[in-house]
């Protein structure tokens, strides 16, 4: 019977492991959205030499533990194949290595079972155990490395072996205190017999905390400690006063351990600090939200953003990529080698078992506890390893010691238990731990699917920009389907690509370091396809891929023959100018100089961030002039000849949208910091809606740069203007100011008008068809940074020829 | 295409994981169903006992309970009306596949074949115990098996 249990179990576990190696072979066909890729294979030694292994261990516990617990050796083994394929997927040479101590742990293991020592050799030569790995333990204080080259130095070794001693000194502190515990008849709670073990435990701590500063295994060694002498004395008052001592030194070393210090504030408000002491949290928090609750499928998340995923977040690895529904299944499992921990500890024959079964029990439990709530800020953050999963292989040595003991306690032909004074400590035992995991598991699924979709919208999510490499970005183009912004290359190393960089103010960019501007950024939903899309689309691209729908492409209203035609004529003059359809508010033209070449953003942009010209200003809607005398012919067709009042003048302003942003698909403002009329300042966006009322019979009409959006179901969609056009002139007066402001010559009426603010003067030019053009009714402002009527005249005359003309 | 046969592989990966828990499920509660009914079904073997309050004259009574209590007590399972022999005077429990004996630091003490016990004693077929002036000769029901606790993980 326990044979068939057993070998069922590693059968199922087994098919979870092959089922998890196919899907990370496929994993690059589904990144990239395609067959032809080189797929995954190199970890199929890694589950090959699993199967063998586990076969082999599997065949001499059959042989020589007749009696063992079934349900242990399966668990502990799901487990750490589960490590071993998440490991390998996440950096190939640290599965090589897991695979190689998994041999070692195993080969030592199966060798235990074959000789089967009696477990008292461990009872009497307690203390020659205990300083031993005091010794050992010792000698990393001189002679201490970390592997990484930076960070604790816990490790002993060379050549490429390394071994964290404070590993096995978990176990052998619980051999000893079992052995101690066991060797006293009664145990009195302040009784000499207690001093001895509390000071070594006490003292141990506080040197690994203070000279390692190993916050975890410091607080693992107080954990043990704690249940053990809990299950001997049956005492609660020791449960108790250990969580306060423990509260206490969280409380003492907030204020003077800087580690303890700073592992506490990123607890409780990692938000004030991503970049900084909350990274590792906060990334390990959206790798469990990107998970969701089905996981992104072995390969296909992104756990190698969160830092040292292969060992202190594995958690968060696992939850990426199997999800909710996956760390359910291994806090399960974890609970399965706990509870039948606690049974095997019931059962044993003598003392010394029953304490040496808690005690890795307590091992095991406390150490997947402090590390899982650490992963979803349930604790604070400890850098432990997960038990049999997590890379390492001291730990994982470890791990199968101990269960080792366990197996070895629980095959025992006697029939009747060693007497159990008291069955409530290990019910309150199995109660603690249960009520842990399970706390565990609800802020793993809090993470996961209430904050979820929340966190990955946060702005260092790197998954986005990962997102952007593999799916299409949509396209934008002008009002004639000439492309702008195109997205180019192939999956996997998708660009995007600039075709027009002076338009670059306007349009934007995106990018993996510098995020996003301009309408790259305004229209980010419609062009990585959240919008726009059916919403069964985007839900089955999230589930199949963990990524947006390929993008949809923008039309704008830019002309892009008169675009480059009014870039030519500003040249490397400073200023904008804006080109609008006076009846619709559609913008042709929007120039604003100087410009930039996105295409060399990662080389330029910390340079362009700095310029002292600001070249990423977008001054047709973001730069604030002063006006002057540019408004004048829209003053005068409201007031005539006579000079208005201030209060009349403002309340004109704010008739004609001066003291607000206008609104359209793209950041643009007004002038918060001026409300008087002297000093109010206006973007060439707004001056050009106003100036439209005297094109367009007195209406300012809403402005638009984004045109259509080209769906798949329905092909192109227009949108429309987002703000509403306004009636800020009588139509005779606007007609009228329009006749007044004609030259002689031209068919349009046009104005230069100046401005002056802290020394720097501008020169605004307005020009616009007459209310009675047959063709498209236009409006054009150009605003100049210098003094140089001139050259505005020639601009707007030159431009306005060409659009007329055409 | 290849999105949605992964997606398919997941699920099912899921499903195997579950699979694992729920027949680690299914056997935990196998185990206590065996359990439960092993215990329930725990025999004692009977123990026939001679109760002598007099030379020549005994009754004989049979138990298949796992505790008897000897005393002057009314409510004893075997009592002894006997002055010498105390309320509680001793016990005869089961347990660890063997009939034992234990004194109830009665005042006279209780004699196994007539050396007095003081700490608990096995017994067999025809040893003689003797509570104040009452003599009892046990006999062990011999046809039936002793049969030791079921153990989970052991082939019935």
């Amino acid at each position: 019977m326990n044979d068939r249990i057993q070998s069922r179990l590693l059968q199922w576990s087994a098919l979870f492991l092959f089922l998890q190696s196919v899907i990370l072979t496929l994993s690059p066909a589904v990144r990239e959205r395609s067959w032809d890729v080189d797929y995954r294979l190199s970890h199929w030694i890694g589950y090959l030499a699993w199967v063998a292994l586990t076969v082999l261990t599997h065949r001499v516990t059959t042989k020589s533990m007749a009696e063992r617990d079934p349900y242990l050796f399966p668990a502990a083994a799901l487990l750490s194949g589960w490590g071993i394929l998440t490991i390998w997927r996440l950096d190939e040479s640290f599965g090589i290595r897991q695979i190689l101590w998994l041999g070692v742990s195993l080969i030592l293991f199966a060798l235990a079972l074959r000789i089967r020592p009696n477990l008292s050799i461990l009872r009497r030569y307690k203390y020659l155990f205990l300083s031993g790995g005091l010794f050992i333990t010792a000698l990393t204080l001189a002679f201490g490395t970390n592997p990484l080259g930076f960070g604790p130095r816990l490790w002993l070794g060379c050549c490429g072996v390394y071994f964290q001693p404070s590993e096995p000194l978990k176990l052998l502190l619980v051999i000893y205190l079992s052995a101690y515990l066991a060797d006293r008849a009664s145990i009195q709670l302040f009784s000499f017999p207690l001093l001895v073990p509390t000071l070594v435990v006490t003292g141990l701590a506080l040197l690994l905390l203070l000279v390692q500063r190993d916050l975890g295994t410091a607080s693992i060694f107080v954990c043990i400690f704690t249940i053990v002498i809990f299950i001997a004395t049956g005492k609660r008052r020791i449960l108790i006063s250990a969580t306060l001592f423990l509260l206490l030194a969280l409380l003492v070393g907030y204020f003077f351990i800087d580690i303890i210090h700073i592992r506490v504030v990123g607890w409780l408000n990692p938000w004030d600090d991503p970049s900084g002491d909350s990274y590792q949290i906060i990334q390990s928090l959206l790798a469990v939200a990107n998970g969701g609750a089905l996981g992104r499928g072995l390969g296909i998340g992104s756990p190698l953003l969160v830092p040292v995923a292969i060992s202190d977040f594995i958690f968060a690895a696992i939850a990426e990529e199997t999800g909710l529904i996956g760390t359910l299944g291994l806090i399960a499992t974890i609970w399965l080698i706990l509870a039948r921990g606690l049974i095997t500890s019931l059962r044993a024959t003598d003392r010394f078992r029953r304490y040496l079964a808690v005690g890795v029990v307590a091992y095991f439990g406390v150490q997947s506890l402090l590390i899982i709530g650490g992963n979803v800020r349930l604790l604070p953050l400890t850098g432990v390893t997960l038990p049999f999963v997590s890379y390492g292989g001291s730990s994982l040595l470890t791990s199968y010691i101990a269960l080792y003991f366990l197996l070895a306690i629980s095959n025992t032909e006697e029939v009747e238990p060693a007497q159990l004074h008291d069955p409530r400590p290990h019910s309150i035992l199995a109660g603690v731990l249960a009520i842990g995991l399970a706390a565990s598991a609800l802020s793993a699924g809090w993470w996961a699917i209430v904050r979820g979709p929340d966190l990955l919208t946060r702005t260092d999510n790197p998954r986005r920009a990962i997102a952007d490499r593999y799916v299409l970005r949509g396209e934008l183009v002008d009002k004639n389907n000439t492309p702008i912004n195109v997205t180019e290359g192939q999956s996997a190393s998708y660009l995007r690509t600039y075709l027009y960089p002076q338009l670059a103010p306007v349009t934007g960019y995106t990018h993996n370091v510098y995020g996003q501007a301009g309408l790259e950024a305004s229209l980010d939903n419609y062009l990585r396809g959240l919008q726009g899309n059916p919403t069964s689309l985007i839900l089955w691209n999230q589930l199949l891929y963990g990524t947006p729908p390929p993008g949809l492409d923008v039309r704008l209203s830019i002309d892009i023959t008169l675009q480059s035609a009014a870039d030519q004529l500003l040249g490397g003059h400073r200023g904008a100018i804006l080109l609008m359809n006076a009846d619709t508010g559609e913008i042709l033209v929007m120039v604003s100089h100087p410009v930039f070449d996105p295409n060399k953003l990662s080389e330029e942009g910390e340079a362009l961030s700095q310029d002292q010209y600001s070249p990423l200003l977008n001054r047709a809607t973001l730069g604030l002039y002063p006006i002057g005398t540019g408004t004048l012919p829209i003053i005068q067709a409201e007031f005539g000849e006579r000079q208005p009042t201030d209060t009349e003048l403002k309340a004109f302003y704010e008739k004609l949208g001066f003291y607000q942003a206008p609104i359209l698909s793209m950041p643009a403002v007004y002038d918060v910091e001026n409300s008087q009329v002297e000093q109010l300042r206006i973007s060439p966006l707004q001056m050009s809606i106003a100036a439209a009322a005297l094109s367009s019979g007195g209406v300012s009409p809403a402005p638009r740069i984004a045109t259509a959006v080209n769906t798949i179901e329905q092909g192109w969609v227009i949108l429309p203007a987002l703000g509403m056009p306004s009636n800020v002139l009588q139509e005779q007066a606007a007609n009228d100011a329009a006749q007044a402001f004609l030259k002689q010559g031209k068919s349009y009426w046009s104005h230069t008008g100046q401005a002056s603010l802290n020394e720097t003067i501008i020169t605004w030019h307005l020009a616009g068809t007459q209310p009675d053009w047959q063709g498209a009714s236009l409006v054009l402002v150009v605003a100049l940074e210098e003094n140089n009527t001139f050259l505005a005249q020639f601009i707007a005359d030159n431009l306005m020829s060409a659009v007329l003309s055409q | 295409m290849s999105g949605s046969i992964v997606l398919a592989l997941r699920l099912i990966t899921a499903l195997v994981l579950f699979g694992f828990l729920g027949w680690a499920l299914y056997y935990l509660y196998r185990e206590v169903h065996r359990q439960s009914a092993s215990i329930a079904s725990r025999r004692v073997p009977g123990i026939s006992i001679a109760i002598r309050h007099e030379p020549g004259k005994s009754i004989l009574k049979h138990f298949s309970q796992p505790e008897i209590i000897l005393g002057r007590d009314p409510g004893s399972d075997i009592p002894l009306m006997d002055d010498t022999a105390s309320a509680r005077h001793a016990l005869l429990s089961y347990h660890h596949t063997q009939w034992w004996l234990e004194d109830l630091t009665s005042t006279n003490g209780t004699f196994l074949n007539n050396l007095p016990i003081t700490m608990p004693t096995v017994i067999t077929s025809g040893d003689e115990i003797r509570c104040g002036g009452t003599s009892l000769t046990i006999t062990l029901s011999e046809n039936i098996i002793v049969e030791p606790t079921l153990r989970i993980g052991k082939k019935p």
